[in-house]
């Protein structure tokens, strides 16, 4: 016997708090298929009807459309100024460019809250409220951190070499760039879009201060439906989200592997 | 585009200072058209420094760079037009050997059909040319060693830089590339800039030599001129093996003086003499003394006893205990050895007054 | 100074560099000041930390809250990660994914499986009743309680990831050493486990306390609005009672509470464990 195992008090511990952390979110799939019409485990038969209810529902149908363009944009905005930023601060690598990576990693520690009302006043005088540009803007220089801690995290493994060899052999800035450095951490750059996009996506606390009407995007929208009428459609919606938010999270575990390859 | 001749390089009173750190102080060299120059020097002695100045991908604190004349010390090193073999290669893990090596053209903007002929003679040159598909991580240290230098030549660079091109490969591979390296050299009559620490290399590699330690560059020369010549105790140590011999002069003649140790005199061949009684140190190889017979003499000649002794193959280590000296190493060609070794046998050693050097005892 | 040869690489930095300043630091740092100019210039918001009774009951319910909630995750975050460090390579994976899995999926859609299953009609307090455990539903949600059950779910994993980094450094051959040596399984988890993931649990709780604290959404779905927490009370003051003033008063409190509480465990946590090669 060569390795340390744990012991039987800490396997079922461990095993219990596995069951606090998932179970909860499993519960939803049998509630979504509900026969009943209110929040409850399915009585007599499964049904799908929960869903059908959300997926010809107009509201819902714009709400996802339009939480999915933003997420879109906002992650378009977040990989290439978290990116490029990620490599400069890389190549330069001083004190300088500590205390900016640093700057860009507020967004995680300062609360949402703060920057929520902080943007609820500097958008009206830009006449950003309500707007998708707005929406996107703010989720998009949000969703930063994430790119630059991945991306950087696979600069980390980059051999500087690599850069300073092309540049030797007269590569210039853009074509170091362009074929030496993104190819090697695409990967890298590629989780830092999952994560800026799961981000946008669910994103909430921003959107109930600088949107009303016009931008309604669905974590809004389930908001609004826990706080009103909770009701079963709302657990379709939440598996929904589930199997998504679950799908891009193996995507980009594949990614890691074929990465670690 | 370059000729088919190497260009010169000088460097002039190069200085890099990091904060209070001195890597390179105040070293001047020149590298004429074609020659094959070796910075030598052990970790930490501003080698690879320098070779990065010249690369352009560290800025001097003091000092010029110019190449054949022009200054090209502000020039960044996309636009110095150097090749450069990198430590461990750095080449592409993401690209072909075809592609490592048409890299440097693709940035040139080189045709397609122009780029692919230029890629197929560099590749011929260092006899790859059947790998041009293979990945980097395909091939074996050696043949990426090739394809670093392929890539580095494939666009006629004014320059080539070598950043201890065979530092990773196990020995035997090392001599053999090290051949290579030399035939090629010769072939296309380019100007090379080594840097490496191991002595070896340096010696059968380069028309020039230069030492450095501690940031200061302490001589250069041909390689046999440094070996048979060493101007500093570090240098004679460095290059190969040495015995070290204290002494007061006593006696100045012409073409050389004696020294005193004790109740032991040496002579020396020197051109020109210290003063009587000043502390001098001599340099004397293991390979350049003899045992003496029964009768016979020498220049010098001291007695000993064998404290201890290895076997090396081609040759004995001794290491021989005589009064005033301490103990001195001398190698004997197992062929044809005058004596079988064992500890404690007494033997007289013979040297003649050119097989010491007086230098100059720059020891910490 | 910048260097001609580095100008390429600031040039890169930029694009973030000018949307972090426009778009975060300017709206934060604007917003802030109001805490000193509305409704009249000076301190007198400041002034409500020590004279107003509901200011400082949001404070000492949040503080409490989060300390609470810090060491249960801690808690229960040390017992998977000793469970996830001590498995073999290939369960680790799954283990991971149950830890990653949580952390990403939306904190609504963990809020509202929390409703679902604990509110009065909800499936605990139904099961509860059905089997005659109980005879009258318990308040499990929309209270304190509720708060706490919610957020420890969200935060366990934040707390996983240091624990788990920090725990895998620990070299599995000391455990088998001191196996071999004849500790008990109890004196190498004293001994030798526990010190050296000391690191990670701290930076774990680290953490932990300072998303607790501006925490938003699962307090004000899982407090129904009776337990308030500092965030949901500024989105109070400032939605509902447009009191800029007070509100952004203590929007001031809770980013200096945070930003403080970083500098001071930055002495002892290492905090690139917690944000990547960043920090």
């Amino acid at each position: 016997m060569m390795t340390h195992q744990p012991g039987p008090f800490a396997r079922i511990s461990a095993g219990v708090v596995a069951l606090y952390l998932l179970l909860p979110i499993s519960i939803i799939i049998p509630v979504s298929m509900t026969d009943q019409r209110f929040l409850s485990l399915p009585k007599e038969a499964l049904s799908l009807q929960h869903y059908a209810t959300v997926l010809t529902s107009p509201e819902w149908l714009a709400s996802i459309w339009q939480s999915f363009l933003i997420a879109i944009a906002a992650t378009a905005i977040a990989v290439i100024a978290g990116t490029l930023c990620a490599i400069g601060c890389w190549r330069l690598s001083r004190r300088s460019t500590d205390l900016i990576r640093a700057l860009m990693l507020l967004p995680i520690i300062i609360p949402s809250i703060v920057y929520a009302i902080g943007l609820y006043r500097y958008f009206a005088g830009l006449d950003l409220l309500d707007r998708f540009m707005g929406v996107a803007l703010a989720h998009g220089v949000t969703g930063i951190p994430y790119v630059v801690i991945t991306v950087s995290t696979a600069l980390a493994a980059f051999d500087p070499r690599l850069e300073q060899a092309a540049r030797g052999m007269g590569a210039s800035l853009m074509q170091t760039l362009r074929w030496v450095i993104l190819p090697r951490i695409t990967p890298g750059i590629l989780s830092g879009g999952i994560f800026a996009f799961i981000h946008s996506w669910d994103e909430l606390v921003i959107v109930l201060f600088i949107a009303s009407r016009d931008v309604f995007t669905l974590p809004r929208r389930i908001w609004d439906g826990i706080n009103e009428n909770l009701d079963p459609a709302m657990a379709a919606v939440a598996v929904l989200l589930v199997v998504f938010t679950t799908g891009l999270l193996l995507l980009d575990l594949m990614l890691r592997r074929r990465r670690a390859e | 585009m370059s000729g088919a001749t190497g260009h010169a390089l000088a460097i002039e009173r190069l200085s890099k200072r990091y904060g209070s750190f001195t890597a390179v102080a105040d070293v001047s060299l020149a590298v004429g058209q074609g020659e094959f120059l070796t910075l030598l020097g052990p970790s930490g002695s501003g080698k690879t420094t320098i070779l990065m100045c010249i690369a352009g991908f560290v800025a001097p604190s003091e000092g010029a760079i110019r190449l054949d004349g022009r200054d090209i010390t502000a020039l960044p090193p996309e636009r110095r037009d150097f090749g450069m073999v990198f430590q461990g290669y750095a080449l592409f893990p993401h690209m072909t050997v075809a592609e490592n090596v048409a890299f440097p053209l693709r940035v040139r903007k080189l045709g397609a059909a122009e780029r692919e002929a230029k890629v197929r003679a560099a590749l011929d040159l260092v006899q790859l040319s059947a790998f041009g598909d293979r990945l980097p991580r395909q091939l074996s240290g050696g043949q990426q060693q090739r394809v670093a230098l392929a890539r580095a030549l494939v666009f006629e660079p004014a320059l080539l830089l070598l950043d201890e091109p065979l530092s990773a490969l196990d020995k035997k591979l090392r001599a053999e590339l090290q051949d290579e390296l030399k035939a090629l050299h010769r072939r296309i009559g380019r100007t090379f800039v080594n840097v490496t620490h191991d002595q070896e290399e340096a010696l059968s590699l380069s028309d020039r030599v230069a030492i450095l330690n501690h940031g200061k560059l302490i001589q250069q020369g041909a390689p046999a001129e440094l070996y048979e010549r060493p101007a500093t105790r570090f240098v004679a140590d460095f290059l190969g093996k040495s015995n070290f011999l204290h002494g007061t002069v006593r006696e100045v003649f012409a073409g050389g003086f004696a020294i005193g140790a004790g109740s032991t005199r040496v002579v020396t061949a020197a051109a020109d003499s210290p003063p009587l009684g000043s502390q001098v140190l001599l340099s004397l190889r293991p390979e350049k003394m003899a045992l003496l017979a029964e009768g016979e003499t020498a220049e010098n000649s001291v007695t000993g006893i064998i404290e201890s002794w290895s076997y090396l193959g081609a040759g004995y280590a001794l290491n021989v205990a005589v009064p005033d000296f301490g103990t001195l190493r001398i190698t004997l060609s197992t062929w044809n050895a005058p004596i079988a070794p064992r500890e404690g046998l007494a033997l007289r050693l013979g040297w003649s007054a050119a097989a010491s050097v007086p230098v100059l005892d720059d020891a910490p | 100074m910048i260097r001609r040869q580095d100008a390429g690489w600031w040039l890169l930095i930029l694009p973030a560099f000018l949307l972090m300043t426009a778009f975060y630091v300017a709206p934060i740092a604007q917003v802030l000041a109001i805490s000193f100019t509305e409704p009249t210039p000076g301190l007198g918001n400041y002034e409500r930390l020590f004279t107003s009774d509901s200011v400082q009951r949001v404070i000492i319910t949040t503080l409490r809250i989060c300390l609470i909630t810090t060491a249960l995750s801690l808690l229960l975050g040390y017992v998977l990660s000793y469970r996830i460090a001590l498995s073999s390579p290939s369960a680790q994976r799954w283990w991971i994914l149950a830890v990653l899995v949580p952390l990403w999926i939306s904190v609504l859609v963990r809020a509202f499986a929390w409703v679902t299953l604990l509110r009065r009609q909800g499936l605990v307090n139904e099961t509860l009743m059905a089997t005659g455990v109980i005879t009258e539903p318990l308040a499990l949600v929309w209270n304190e309680f509720g708060i706490i059950v919610g957020m420890v779910h969200y935060m366990v994993p934040y707390a996983v990831l240091p624990m788990l980094a920090s725990m895998r450094e620990i070299d599995p051959r000391l455990l088998a050493a001191a196996r071999g040596l004849g500790a008990s399984r109890f004196t190498i988890f004293g001994r030798i486990f526990l010190p050296l993931s000391l690191p990670g649990l701290l930076a774990a709780g680290l953490l932990v306390f300072i998303f607790s604290l501006g925490f938003y959404i699962t307090p004000a779905l899982l407090g129904g609005g009776r337990t308030l927490m500092v965030a949901e009370w500024i989105g109070l003051q400032i939605l509902d009672l447009l009191r800029w003033g007070l509100g952004t008063m203590m929007a001031t409190m809770l980013v200096v509470a945070i930003l403080t509480t970083l500098a001071v465990f930055a002495r002892v946590v290492d905090l690139r464990r917690i944000f990547g090669g960043g920090a």
